[in-house]
């Protein structure tokens, strides 16, 4: 494993070093939602043919949730954090493939389908550390651009500029490895044994 | 003299505030605790970050994690109390003003699941449970306002006669099921027994046991021991970096039924928001947790 500084967008070049388990801080910049009606609107925009209002052509699209205040042009982040992938599984193949998502990102990772779709689109999947978001926060220099205003804050698809953004883990690779699928199928062999080991103690 | 309207409208006001700001005192002991026994390099990372973090949010007067969750109080009333003033409206009122004064501002999450629509008020909200004390003079008020990644992967089965096998393979099951998508190392509370509200409640109640705390029921002690250690053995790790730290701690309470048996889980992620204080006719605040 070891520990990268990175600049999005990331290309095919760069994304195809990474291994799971590294550790990347990142710079440049990318958008963010918290929002399920957002990647319905996603959806939509993309079977009618129209764009998104703002451009999420390569970016890097991270599943995450924000607050800010003031006026668009000098917002003050007040904190973000990353929200669960999964909930949005449904969705992320056709968005990673319609907008060729350089990274993906956000906690609790993504189904086979998406992994698949990432590695199509030479992407990764970043994890997040939840609920750390005093440390996290740090690495966010500004809010660029907000598209959907009219949808609640962590709603709406947010752009932020980052300045080592992180500590964040590669959990997907481009290759179609997934951390997830990994763990979740060693737990799974292990089940039976742990079940067994359960009762054989009981009173012990 | 009486446990007043505007005591309790201070107070809920402030546990929620502090519960977003702040971890544990025993939750911080279990992650250092963790941290000494983790064995991957990564998991051990992962826990001194969150530990770090903990600590730069009671520094910065800022929040863990931008879900504040909805909020929550667990209530109990001294049946020797009296009261001035509606409680139950104190502890809306309450809300209001936290959502009118905390800084930084918290998001919208009260969602109305047949519209979807997301605001700072709803049907129900905030979610009180009320109990009674027998004896005592005071009103106790936990705030426990757990957010959507842990609290999406609660569940609950209802046996018949199940073995205590049958119960612990469905708790594994569901622990497996839900993977490191509830933020671990989390806070596992189990409810077996009653009917299917009394386990849910049970559950519920049983992520605000401190860490470390015993059971004295014997054979739920040994079941907790035995439960934690298999939770563990599942190697999700803290966040999903792998590793043997997936749980804090899993406590059990039982209820007495009929012969079928409900059985409730409930997970808390490893911020396990709780804050606690008790008040008293004087108007002194005990701040417990």
């Amino acid at each position: 494993m070891s520990e990268h500084r990175l600049t999005t967008p990331l290309t095919r070049d760069v994304t195809a070093t990474l291994k799971l388990g590294d550790t990347v801080y990142l710079d440049g910049s990318f958008v963010a939602t918290a929002g399920y009606p957002t990647h319905e609107r996603l959806m939509r925009v993309i079977e009618q043919g129209e764009a998104p209002p703002i451009d999420l052509t390569g970016t890097a699209f991270f599943h995450m949730g924000s607050s800010s205040s003031g006026e668009s042009d000098v917002r003050r982040i007040n904190y973000v954090n990353p929200t669960t992938s999964t909930r949005f599984n449904a969705f992320m193949p056709t968005l990673i493939r319609h907008f060729g998502f350089c990274a993906l990102g956000g906690k609790g990772g993504m189904d086979a389908a998406c992994a698949e779709a990432i590695r199509e689109a030479g992407a990764v999947y970043f994890s997040m550390i939840g609920g750390a978001a005093p440390l996290l926060t740090e690495g966010i220099e500004r809010v660029v651009e907000t598209g959907w205003d009219d949808l609640i804050t962590q709603f709406r698809l947010t752009r932020f500029s980052a300045k080592g953004f992180g500590p964040l883990t590669v959990a997907i690779d481009a290759h179609g490895n997934s951390r997830y699928a990994d763990l979740t199928d060693a737990a799974e062999a292990k089940l039976s044994d742990i079940k067994r080991w359960l009762a054989e103690g009981r009173g012990a | 003299m009486a446990i007043t309207y505007d005591l309790v409208r201070s107070v809920t006001r402030n546990l929620y505030e502090w519960s977003l700001k702040r971890i544990p005192e025993d939750s911080k002991a279990a992650l250092r605790a963790a941290m000494a026994d983790e064995t991957e390099d990564t998991s051990r990372q992962a826990l001194g970050f969150m530990l770090k973090a903990a600590e730069k949010a009671e520094q910065d007067d800022t929040f863990m994690c931008s879900d504040s969750g909805v909020p929550t109080y667990a209530v109990k009333i001294g049946t020797n109390v009296t009261f001035d003033g509606d409680i139950k409206q104190a502890i809306k009122d309450g809300f209001a003003d936290l959502v009118e004064t905390i800084q930084p501002p918290i998001l919208k999450f009260v969602t109305n699941p047949l519209t979807g629509e997301r605001s700072y008020h709803g049907k129900e909200m905030p979610l009180v449970t009320w109990d009674m004390e027998s004896g005592a003079d005071w009103l106790d008020i936990t705030c426990a306002p757990s957010a959507l990644g842990a609290g999406r992967w609660s569940a609950l089965e209802i046996f018949s006669y199940p073995t205590l096998d049958q119960i612990e393979g469905w708790i594994m099951d569901m622990v497996v099921r839900a993977g490191s998508q509830t933020c671990p190392p989390v806070h596992v509370g189990i409810g077996i027994g009653g009917t299917i509200d009394v386990a849910a409640k049970m559950a519920k109640a049983q992520t605000l046991r401190p860490f470390g705390s015993a059971n004295p029921e014997p054979i739920l002690a040994d079941m907790e021991a035995r439960l934690l250690e298999a939770v563990n053995r599942t190697g999700f790790g803290p966040m999903g970096t792998g590793g043997r730290t997936t749980a804090l701690g899993v406590h059990i309470d039982y209820a007495s039924g009929h012969g079928y048996t409900p059985v409730a889980i409930y997970f808390n992620c490893w911020i396990n928001r709780r804050t606690r204080a008790r008040l008293h006719e004087s108007g002194e605040v005990e701040r417990l947790e």
